[in-house]
């Protein structure tokens, strides 16, 4: 008796604790996120060279606010990526979101994460940025995001000191450059850097090519899910010309496990090891702080994207991200609500923000800017970063940022074994047409 | 240090002097062994040498020259740079969930151990056998309902949080080694004890704890190693930069030194100082408790 | 669990209640429910559930089973999985045996090699991991130093190359833990074995055929249990040295379960990953147990 007395005591007391634990958990979901303090707002921004702009930018608001602070912690890109996702999910997220817009800020919007800031930020605040920058921070025609980074247009830049060395020109056209690449090999020189250890660099290839073959359309049809859009002939033809390009040599050897984080892929280039790199701005501010002498020294080139013969996209067109984005979290406090959208109002628009973006050799995304570029350090690469964003035709956002999460996730690595020739373009048609709608 | 006269040796230190009790050694020269040795000496230590030397390197010169030369003018910078970066906190952050966890699982764990070796009815015995089928589950496995778990609990981002499931996970194997310990002690000493007329809470404290301490001291080493290394539950379950222990401020490092090679690798040297002071102060201690129980 | 009944009186003075109530295994169990076999029913519960990690959970039933299970994706990492335990096994165990009986000699020059072995478990895997990566690197890693062609390579962006790397980097982890083992393995065969044998005249080699391997089968048993299971969690060095790439060459289920929930944002998915992981870590526990005597009920002295 003694023992099955205890034995039902022991069971009843294990379901006590599962009882208390299901009660705590039952009442634990609602209130808003307290992170950071009372009444202060939260950001979080991203490492690397604009970090210290962003934070100069809420050092001097805090300073001219001292009642309506805001605190700052940063995040390495990739790191970030998967932390903000948690963070909204556990009601956590910072006051002030950081993102690219696209595909995750619609994940936002449909579950009611982010605030509606139609009525909240003013056309005094909207005019200020290009109209092209502002509309991708709608969602219908509603606003949810404001701009808060240079304009980021993906550019070839390359060094001019190896294309004389081979006495060669930059190529224009698809076909100069695969010719160019025996030839910056025979000089023992990579013909291209990538860092494919982080993917999102490999796209870059992906959405120029599949651009100036077949033009925006195709993309778009992605973006409405309609059934088989990826095995348009232009994914094909654009993978396969990726895969020509690796069997020519034209990628440096282990492009695959080269990383952005460590900056490796531009340090290919001003150390002249590599003659070319297809990437975003944030290339030129990595120059600038791994060998300003590079840039001063004018060995710099940067040019567009080639043209494909016979392609129907525009040579003008560009891909990347039109800028960075700030969102205001549904779940913060009204306070801390309160402090984001005096900063959104007056914190992006002033003259010290659109300098300090300058500064660091990034494109404000605003107007009226080109008599600020020309008196820069370096008005002619910032005039031209400025102009083949301004006057494209079409600007699309990086795709992995454009989709959603899950068909963002697998578009990367399906790309990444495109490069590594472990699948054909059919495949990757195939396996992206799988994800359509998820 | 883990043997009671009852029963055969399972020391597992080294030590330095040859005690003599130990299989005859040959003392002709066993080359081949010699070499191969010193092959696995180069493969341990050339990677070691590396880390070591870059942190000292500058970063200005860092892609240019030979990455095993000394540098030609070392520089402290680059710890400087890392310390600057709230390294401080990182490490206390450690501390405080090491210590936490530890002292916690030690607790309970020898509550449950001295039960299940002392205790009788099939309850205890239920008891061990969840433990023992805790061993087998795959801790990454369960992160997903934990998270979810400890978002619900509100112990989402906070050091509490990452203590608590690390108490969890560090219960079977603590719990097993203690009884394998405790076993191996005669049972008559408890019941003596029991007959003089001490409490089963008396017998725990005079003659069970001053048993077991070597046997506590070597599983708090191994779930502080645990605890110290944790990388999935921080990654996961915490976002502050307040909030961030040792593993996770090294992944954060990368980051934060772009292009910067020689101040990640001074991070990681600077995570790794605990354990080498550890390793000096108390090798012993140390090689026993990574082999906690490991070792019948 | 085969668990034997402990013995009952056995002629002490039972009269007392033997032993202290099972009360005292209260918290232990209490932490050990709620966070490790709540969140274990959990994983069954969300693997039938569509979750994004924002909106609520809702229920879908086993849609989840089957989308993952037809996923080609699941079996390359189920088996890649595999792969790293064998070529672990077959990597560590005979580099730590050697190791073990050479470290476990007296002379005083191995004692030091032995010192310097051990320092590899001073890293986190966290440290191991981003130390390899800046080495390996193929244009500014340590290649440079030696001009040796063959380690420039892409060690952790060649698919044919990268699974080989990181069965090294765990391997130059954890050898060190191995080599400790079989060092006290070693250490405590009677030495009175290889005098009688040497009066035999056996050599090195048979006597490391007759004695040290079998009197080392218990150690070996150890050593190996802890290897597979290992080898099943292995997610903080992988994910920090490849994140799990290039393409899928590296993506164990560990990582392919995180990449599904915390990337892809596919709870649900991710959930029927950690069902699978922990269908095999159960089995291969359970496998290795009946060898390993781990379940014994009763110390080795009792019932003499």
């Amino acid at each position: 008796m003694n023992r099955s007395f205890r034995r039902r005591s022991a069971v009843a007391s294990i379901v006590t604790a599962l009882a208390v634990v299901a009660g705590v958990a039952g009442c634990g979901s609602s209130g808003p996120g307290s992170s950071g303090g009372a009444d202060s707002a939260t950001a979080w921004i991203l490492t690397g060279p604009t970090e210290a702009t962003f934070r100069a930018s809420f050092d001097a608001w805090n300073k001219a606010h001292p009642d309506e602070q805001i605190k700052v912690q940063s995040f390495e890109n990739d790191a970030y990526k998967q932390k903000v996702r948690s963070a909204v999910g556990a009601g956590q997220a910072p006051t002030l979101i950081f993102g690219w817009a696209g595909g995750i800020l619609k994940s936002y919007v449909d579950a009611g994460a982010v605030d509606d800031l139609t009525g909240s930020i003013g056309s005094d605040t909207t005019g200020h940025f290009l109209p092209s920058v502002t509309k991708v921070g709608q969602i219908g025609d509603k606003l949810y995001a404001v701009p808060n980074n240079g304009v980021k247009p993906a550019v070839i830049y390359y060094n001019k000191e190896l294309f004389q060395r081979i006495g060669a020109q930059p190529p224009t056209t698809w076909d100069q450059l695969l010719q160019l690449v025996p030839r910056f090999k025979a000089a023992n020189i990579a013909p291209i850097t990538v860092s494919g250890q982080d993917k999102w660099p490999l796209l870059m290839w992906e959405e120029y090519l599949v651009d100036r073959i077949g033009g925006p359309d195709v993309m778009r049809r992605v973006l409405a899910n309609t059934p088989d859009a990826w095995s348009d002939p232009a994914f094909i033809k654009a993978n396969t010309m990726i895969q020509q390009l690796v069997d020519a040599g034209g990628f440096v050897n282990g492009f695959s496990s080269i990383s952005t984080k460590t900056g490796a892929d531009v340090a290919l280039l001003y150390t002249g090891k590599a003659a070319m790199n297809l990437n975003l701005p944030s290339a030129y501010q990595t120059i600038q702080t791994g060998d300003p002498s590079f840039l001063s020294g004018g060995k710099l080139g940067y040019l567009p994207f080639p043209a494909v013969a016979g392609g129907k996209g525009d040579v003008k067109n560009v891909v990347g991200n039109p800028s960075n984005y700030w969102s205001v979290s549904a779940k913060a406090s009204q306070q801390q609500k309160k402090i984001a959208l005096d900063y959104l109002r007056g914190g992006l628009t002033t003259d010290a923000y659109t300098d300090a973006l300058l500064k660091i050799g990034l494109v404000p995304p605003t107007t009226g800017v080109q008599a600020k570029l020309a008196s820069a350090s370096d008005a002619p690469y910032l005039t031209t970063i400025y102009d083949s964003a301004q006057q494209a035709p079409s600007f699309q956002l990086s795709w992995d940022q454009a989709l959603s999460p899950a068909q963002g996730d697998a578009l990367l690595t399906n790309l990444q074994q495109v490069f590594l020739k472990q699948i054909t373009p059919t495949q990757f048609s195939a396996n992206m047409n799988k994800t359509l709608g998820s | 240090m883990l043997d009671l006269d009852t029963q055969p040796s399972t020391s597992t230190d080294l030590p330095v002097e040859p005690t003599g009790t130990t299989a005859v050694r040959r003392y002709r020269g066993n080359v081949p062994g010699a070499v191969g040795g010193l092959v696995w000496l180069a493969i341990v230590i050339v990677p070691i040498y590396f880390i070591v030397v870059t942190s000292f390197r500058r970063q200005a010169g860092f892609f240019a020259g030979n990455p095993l030369a000394l540098p030609t003018d070392p520089t402290l910078d680059n710890y400087a740079a890392v310390i600057q970066h709230d390294f401080v906190r990182y490490v206390a952050n450690s501390v405080i969930v090491t210590a936490a966890a530890v002292a916690a699982t030690l607790a309970v764990s020898l509550l449950a151990a001295y039960t299940v070796v002392r205790g009788t009815g099939r309850m205890v015995r239920l008891t061990f056998s969840v433990f023992l089928l805790g061993l087998a589950i795959p801790l990454h496995a369960t992160i997903i309902p934990l998270y979810y778990l400890i978002t619900r609990l509100r112990l989402y981002d906070s050091l509490l949080g990452l203590i608590l499931p690390s108490v969890a996970f560090a219960i079977p194997v603590t719990v097993l080694i203690l009884v394998n310990f405790l076993r191996d002690v005669p049972q008559e000493l408890f019941e003596s004890m029991r007959m003089d007329g001490a409490s089963e809470w008396q017998t725990l404290i005079r003659l069970a704890l001053p048993l077991v301490r070597p046997a506590l001291v070597t599983v708090a080493i191994y779930d502080g190693l645990n605890a110290w290394n944790g990388f999935l539950f921080p990654l996961i379950l915490t976002q502050s930069e307040s909030r961030r222990v040792l593993p996770l401020s090294l992944w954060a490092f990368q980051g934060e030194f772009t292009v910067q090679i020689p101040g990640v690798l001074a991070a990681v040297v600077l995570s790794t100082l605990p354990m080498v002071v550890l390793y000096v102060l108390g090798r012993r201690y140390l090689v026993s408790g990574l082999t906690a129980g490991f070792s019948r | 669990m085969n668990s034997t009944p402990p013995p009952t009186g056995t002629g002490t003075a039972r009269g007392y209640r033997a032993g202290p109530s099972a009360w005292w295994t209260l918290p232990a169990l209490a932490f050990f429910v709620v966070f490790a076999l709540i969140p274990l029913a959990g994983v069954a519960v969300l693997s039938l559930m569509a979750w994004d990690g924002l909106s609520a959970p809702h229920w879908t039933g086993l849609r989840n089973w089957t989308r993952v299970l037809a996923d080609p994706v699941t079996g390359h990492a189920a088996l890649l999985s595999l792969k790293i335990i064998v070529l672990s096994w077959l990597v560590q165990t005979p580099l730590s045996l050697f190791l073990g009986i050479f470290t476990a000699g007296r002379q005083r020059y191995r004692n030091v090699l032995a010192v310097l072995y051990f320092v590899p478990l001073l890293f986190s895997s966290a440290a191991v991991a981003i130390a390899f990566k800046a080495i390996l690197d193929p244009n500014f890693g340590i290649s440079r130093a030696v001009g040796w062609s063959f380690l420039s390579r892409d060690w952790l962006g060649d698919p044919q190359l990268v699974l080989a790397t990181v069965v090294f980097v765990i391997a130059w982890q954890f050898i060190p833990f191995h080599t400790l083992l079989y060092q006290a393995g070693v250490r405590q065969i009677p030495a009175s074995l290889y005098e009688a044998s040497m009066i035999d005249g056996a050599g090195p080699v048979q006597q490391f055929r007759w004695i040290t391997l079998p009197q080392l089968r218990y150690t070996l048993v150890t050593s190996s249990t802890l290897m597979v299971v290992g080898s099943l969690t292995y997610f903080d060095v992988v994910f920090v040295l490849t994140g799990g790439g290039p393409g899928y060459s590296t993506r164990l289920l560990p990582l392919d379960m995180y990449l599904t929930g915390f990337s892809a944002n596919d709870m649900g998915g991710a959930s029927v990953l950690a069902a699978i992981l922990v269908v095999a870590g159960l089995l291969v526990a359970v496998g290795f147990t009946r060898f390993s005597g781990f379940n014994r009920m009763q110390s080795q002295q009792e019932g003499l």
